[in-house]
């Protein structure tokens, strides 16, 4: 869809995601990286005997093609800067002050093209009191709200073990490039587009960020209560070890979610319990929808809704996340497997949508995500060739990009790479 | 000035976040988007917190007002059939169709992309979804934790020696928009080349994987299954959250800060700066790999000494060395960041019953055609009059006969 646009890719682990979303959906997108190559290439996980990239690269580089460069010698950098005045948009997350000092700052590329896109991702944003802050993923996450929220009992506030922060960043990078690409089809004019992955996690806070200026703060969303029952059906108001339950192979995510709205689904489960001689009356006929009130009219002691878990753990021993899996599909219930990676690989319904693109890792096949969304009636978004090796497409971007190899470029990447 | 999306129409049949965090940004961005609401079947997120002042009620949640700002909001009975017939005329208005019920549901209606887009080739459609809209999995209930679960993220936060916490809130509802929106522009964009549309199917279970894409691919180059290690990192050491000082303007609320040392030469600044130049010195700290046999002693440093100290004061120091630290935002710091206001990120909209609301800005700055929210989230049908007889040509008489049969409801 998007084979008309000329994409150059000037990020690291901050923004690489983005020019990988733009070469999905058809782009023509080339990374520049230092004659070092990019930090990317040595952002986790990287796999024992894989010397030379990580995975992190593998996959957020994919469809892409790549040169290098010395940014050290001006020759180079002027190539750079030719490039950019052939690009639709230049994406960078290097830091402000190196784009500055070789000149491929936003405001030196558009003198010389005013139909630029310039696209920069950053930690707080291009500019303002924290915009040269020293940043990482875990410092990000904790400036842009979702952090401080999320915590296990009594100890500190957890952030997801798998880098994050900045991939919502150069997603909506990706969203911004786009804007301004459609704007400049009215205009005729580009611009330059300021993303703040501070600024992106805001909606990764399901609106908490936005509590305080509306006078809500609600003491619940920091400890859970202890004294009344959930009824919201997600179990955000319940202990997480009352969510968490063992079966033969791993962990369920379930919660006995009761009341009217949700307490039908907690029905089924025990309709399930019921048709394997799993639980025994009068828990086996309860009817969760009314349970809350039965409690407060004093009919149910809290101590008889032990015997209705203690059902559902025997239960759950006996049975795989995958049966688990069918059977909340089958019967309707709010009841899931919790995934590891080995399972997601060996999942039937990604395999069936054809969600996998399989890539080239060193010598491996490797199968990575390859379907951003699935679209019908348009060439839709896929991976198109895996990551570059270092400058490993040099003189074919010259060419293709400025007619012709010029000689000063640093095509002599065999002696730069090593 | 021309908004990026000026002139653009939207037709807005989707729900909770995922799907009207879509429509919210290209309304801050020019598009005229029309949300359609069951009136009596009440949006998720209408009873989600936060609140205004608190209260639960259908018109205070600013998670509602946050994915809806800017959008024109009508009230319509799906299941009647000239609630449907609306629909089809809404569509017929529309350059673009979001949507977000069960897969398989607006077949069902008669207003499924096949059907519609039969004399509307230029319709683009985007459908989201827990798991998509085909697969073994598709007629899957999609309660929120269902999408983290089934992703990989529900096993990939938590303390190593405890259960599994999950991320915070529905994770794959803040994923699933991105990859959507994204998707959707470039579908503009063919469109606006080629005059053709086309339909677009986001399973929110497949974005939430695709943030995790080096992880599964490591599981596939060699076996590797990626594991829950509480805040630490693969690389580098430190990196924690610690606890600090309490806060007079925050009682009752424990106070932490996030600190890292990304290198080795800012672990030494790090360890300066927290007054353990003793550290700072020692050889077998001067690498991570030498730090990660040490975490236990070098963190209980770090916290002893953000402990003396308010989280604000913690970050100063450190960041003045050039360490990378940052308190932990609460949703009342939010509202005081420097940098976030700086940008303006938080905006206060008019509202007609609570005044004013605040909801966020967007995402992307754009120099010269910014976008922002142009006004609050609608009330229930607050646009009936003006979608039925500005948009739709209705007249008063056939908008008084949908009133009375019901299908606004």
């Amino acid at each position: 869809m998007l084979e008309h646009l000329r994409v150059l890719d000037l990020t690291d682990e901050r923004g690489l995601l983005c020019g990988r979303l733009l070469a999905d959906l058809g782009a023509d997108v080339v990374q520049v990286e230092p004659f070092a190559g990019s930090s990317a290439r040595s952002a986790p996980p990287v796999a024992d005997g894989l010397a030379v990239s990580s995975l992190f690269w593998e996959t957020f580089a994919a469809g892409k093609r790549g040169i290098a460069v010395d940014l050290d010698d001006e020759a180079d950098v002027a190539v750079v800067r030719r490039l950019a005045a052939r690009a639709d948009v230049v994406v960078t997350s290097w830091p402000r002050d190196l784009v500055e000092a070789v000149g491929l700052d936003p405001v030196s590329l558009r003198a010389e093209r005013p139909e630029l896109v310039y696209v920069a991702v950053s930690a707080f944003g291009w500019e303002g009191p924290k915009a040269r802050y020293a940043d990482s993923d875990l410092v990000v996450w904790a400036a842009g709200g979702p952090l401080e929220p999320h915590r296990d009992g009594d100890r500190a506030p957890l952030r997801i073990s798998a880098p994050q922060a900045y991939l919502h960043a150069a997603a909506d990078a990706a969203t911004g490039a786009m804007l301004a690409v459609l704007a400049r089809s009215a205009t005729g004019a580009g611009q330059v587009v300021d993303v703040s992955a501070q600024a992106s996690l805001g909606v990764a806070t399901l609106g908490r960020v936005l509590a305080h200026a509306v006078g809500d703060d609600h003491p619940e969303w920091h400890q859970a209560p202890v004294k009344r029952t959930d009824q919201s059906g997600s179990g955000a108001a319940t202990p997480n070890s009352l969510k968490k339950w063992y079966c033969r192979d791993g962990m369920i995510e379930l919660h006995l979610s009761m009341g009217p709205a949700a307490g039908t689904f907690t029905n089924n489960l025990f309709g399930w319990l019921r048709d394997e001689g799993a639980v025994e009356e009068p828990v086996a006929s309860w009817d969760w929808r009314t349970v809350p009130d039965r409690i407060v009219a004093g009919e149910l002691e809290e101590s008889e809704l032990d015997v209705a878990r203690a059902a559902v753990r025997a239960f759950l021993l006996t049975k795989t996340k995958a049966e688990v899996l069918d059977a909340a599909i089958e019967r309707r219930l709010l009841c899931m497997s919790i995934f590891d990676m080995s399972d997601l690989a060996a999942s039937p319904h990604l395999e069936a949508r054809g969600f996998w693109a399989e890539v080239d890792v060193a010598g491996v096949t490797t199968r990575i995500p390859g379907r951003i969304a699935h679209v019908t009636g348009a060439d839709g978004p896929r991976v198109r060739r895996r990551a570059p090796r270092l400058g490993e497409h040099q003189e074919e971007v010259l060419r293709d990009w400025l007619g012709h190899a010029p000689a000063a470029a640093a095509v002599d990447l065999e002696g730069a790479a090593r | 000035m021309t908004a990026a999306l000026a002139g653009l129409k939207v037709l807005d049949l989707s729900w909770v976040v995922a799907g009207p965090l879509i429509g919210r940004a290209l309304a801050d961005f020019g598009a005229e988007v029309v949300r359609v609401e069951s009136g009596t079947r009440v949006e998720t997120a209408r009873l989600m917190q936060p609140f205004h002042g608190g209260v639960q009620d259908k018109e205070g949640s600013v998670l509602f007002g946050n994915c809806n700002a800017g959008k024109l909001g009508v009230t319509l009975d799906l299941k009647s059939s000239s609630g449907q017939q609306v629909v089809r005329d809404l569509v017929a208005w529309a350059d673009v169709v979001v949507e977000s019920f069960s897969p398989g549901q607006l077949r069902k209606w008669g207003l499924d992309y096949a059907t519609l887009s039969a004399d509307r080739p230029d319709l683009i459609m985007l459908s989201t979804s827990i798991a998509g809209q085909d697969g073994p999995w598709s007629t899957l209930a999609g309660f929120g934790n269902v999408g983290s679960s089934l992703s990989g993220f529900q096993n990939l936060v938590g303390w190593e020696d405890a259960l599994p916490m999950g991320p915070f809130g529905p994770y794959t509802d803040y994923v699933g928009p991105r990859l959507a929106l994204v998707t959707l522009l470039a579908a503009l964009e063919n469109r606006r080349r080629t005059g053709t549309g086309c339909y677009i199917d986001v399973a929110q279970v497949e974005a939430g994987v695709f943030f995790l894409s080096p992880q599964v691919a490591q599981h596939s180059y060699d076996g590797t299954v990626a594991e829950r290690r509480g805040n630490h990192d693969a690389v580098m050491v430190p990196h924690g959250v610690y606890p600090s000082a309490a806060e007079e303007a925050r009682p009752g609320r424990d106070r932490f800060v996030a600190v890292v040392a990304r290198t080795d030469d800012e672990w030494s600044l790090l360890a300066t700066t927290i007054g353990r130049a003793d550290l700072a010195s020692r050889p077998d700290l001067a690498t991570a790999a030498g730090r990660r046999d040490a975490e236990v002693e070098i963190d209980d440093a770090i916290g002893a000494w953000t402990s003396a100290r308010t989280a604000d004061e913690a970050e100063q120091a450190l960041q003045a060395a050039g360490v990378a630290a940052h308190k932990a935002v609460s949703t009342a710091d939010y509202v005081e960041d420097a940098q976030l206001a700086a940008r303006g990120h938080l905006v206060e909209l008019p509202h007609p019953l609570h005044g004013t609301t605040t909801v966020e800005g967007p995402r992307y700055r754009l120099s010269a055609t910014p976008g922002g929210p142009r006004r609050a989230a609608p009330t229930l049908g607050q646009d009936n009059e003006v979608v039925l007889r500005d948009l739709l040509g209705y007249d008063d008489a056939r908008i008084a006969a949908l009133h009375d049969e019901g299908a606004l409801r």
